[in-house]
């Protein structure tokens, strides 16, 4: 089952992809298409938001690092999600400005102490992120930094969240990000360093993960710099092509 | 009871910006911080446990340094050091705990996030004098910490504005104004008390928690 969280009369309610994804169900049995939804970030409200950086052993070399120990993990602010057919906004300066296409697991049931055999239990579902990356921002302190990985809407996030039960091995999918239709980055979440069981036992061991968190889990190579308009599409097999439009920043 | 993000700053505190001067020049920094260093606190943090804080066995010492909270009203996006302070609602005492690190470098998610490691006192409507008072930390009832936000390089008014050059505090969101470099440790079993005049006060006492 996919669910999307939208906007519908003015609230945020989840409904279920029907119809080969052409409609959306909604709890009261109510029927919208999916091509006129007003797609939210599949999120719970204040729910944590792991990202890993360095996660993907092809882009760590590609930006010229030795493989780290231990993870690095960094943290997100719900101001960063955009939904599916969102924008981004590019500030003037941000000439390397970047998108990564990244697997989200989502936890499904509370995890403390758990081990990496048991961990995939505990997911809930999995989506796509774009985790925009601004490398003009980057600062040495508590890097990645805020002012990089904390901007609002820089992280377009769904279309959807594809039950786990859907998802046989999610370290056995391909990813991609094409950019005005051209592939810039690919990938598959074999090659991550630390998978998402590892990820979650990990977390887990100091602290509670809750349901409705969520873990990016990182990026493949291809580092592509956009330019305001361009189109940037995430997408990832078995779960769905994320859409975002990158725009200028708005004049007072 | 926070229904968003709850944001801290590190290296706010001037006599600690004086002493690491000369660290700021070497790798893995090779210059000084520009934008104010933001870390995140998850909600697993704010986890009760009646008072009680588990420590993972394997976690000898923690610091604990106390701070001020402050809770958005409405949010603060590109706003001026003016008017920031009008979105601050509310404001309590909060513990800051975090397992002992040196190194900045890195984002501190292991260190800081552990559940329970944000204890916050009651809070009180915003009012701007408490930014001025100072705050005393006792473990087992001996007073081994006091300071005043007066420390920080950036006062609240200021690190609002900046934060909110690049990203959005929101109604409902918590900032953490800054942490004393010199803040105490405690050990399991420890009680500790955190006192400010006119704010409600915040007591916890740490257990041994079980082994990882």
């Amino acid at each position: 089952m996919k669910r999307a969280r939208i906007a519908h009369h003015g609230s945020a309610v989840w409904a279920e992809l029907v119809d080969q994804d052409n409609t959306l169900r909604l709890g009261n049995g109510e029927t919208i298409p999916a091509a006129d939804a007003h797609w939210l970030a599949p999120v719970t409200p204040g729910a944590s938001i792991f990202a890993l950086g360095l996660n993907y052993a092809d882009h760590v070399k590609e930006l010229g690092f030795k493989t780290k120990e231990p993870p690095l993990i960094f943290l997100k602010g719900m101001n960063t999600l955009a939904g599916h057919r969102g924008t981004t906004v590019r500030p003037d300066d941000a000439n390397q400005m970047h998108p990564e296409c990244e697997l989200v697991a989502i936890i499904g049931k509370p995890a403390r102490h758990v081990t990496a055999d048991q961990a995939l239990d505990l997911v809930g579902g999995y989506t796509i992120a774009c985790d925009y990356a601004i490398r003009e921002y980057l600062e040495n302190y508590y890097r990645p930094n805020l002012r990089v990985k904390n901007r609002d809407g820089t992280t377009p996030l769904g279309p959807w969240i594809v039950d786990a039960a859907d998802i046989s091995d999610p370290q056995a999918l391909r990813l991609r990000t094409l950019v005005n239709g051209n592939t810039v980055q690919e990938g598959t979440t074999q090659d991550m360093v630390l998978d998402v069981a590892g990820l979650i036992a990990y977390l887990s061991q100091t602290m509670t993960l809750l349901p409705g968190d969520m873990i990016l889990t990182g990026t493949p190579q291809g580092v592509h710099f956009c330019a305001a308009g361009d189109e940037v599409i995430c997408e990832i097999e078995g779960i769905g092509r994320l859409s975002n439009r990158l725009i200028a920043e708005p004049k007072p | 009871m926070i229904a968003g993000n709850i944001y801290g700053v590190v290296l706010n505190d001037r006599p600690q910006l004086a002493q690491m001067a000369g660290d700021f020049a070497m790798p893995p920094y090779k210059k000084p911080p520009e934008a104010p260093v933001l870390y995140i606190k998850t909600r697993n943090c704010l986890a009760s446990g009646g008072g009680d804080i588990a420590l993972d066995t394997g976690l000898v010492q923690v610091e604990v340094a106390a701070t001020l909270g402050l809770l958005f009203g409405r949010a603060a996006t590109q706003i001026s050091r003016e008017n920031a302070l009008d979105c601050v609602s509310g404001i309590c005492l909060a513990l800051d705990i975090s397992e002992p690190e040196a190194s900045y470098y890195r984002p501190a998610v292991r260190q800081r996030c552990r559940d329970g490691f944000l204890p916050l006192g009651d809070f009180s409507a915003f009012d701007p004098k408490r930014l001025g008072a100072s705050i005393g930390t006792s473990v087992n009832g001996a007073a081994v910490h006091a300071w005043s936000p007066e420390r920080l390089a950036r006062d609240a008014a200021t690190l609002i504005a900046d934060i909110s050059s690049f990203m959005t505090l929101a109604a409902g969101d918590l900032l953490l104004i800054g942490l004393p470099h010199d803040a105490p440790r405690a050990d399991p079993g420890d009680r500790v008390d955190v006192t400010c005049d006119g704010l409600s006060p915040l007591a916890i006492r740490f257990k041994s928690g079980r082994a990882a």
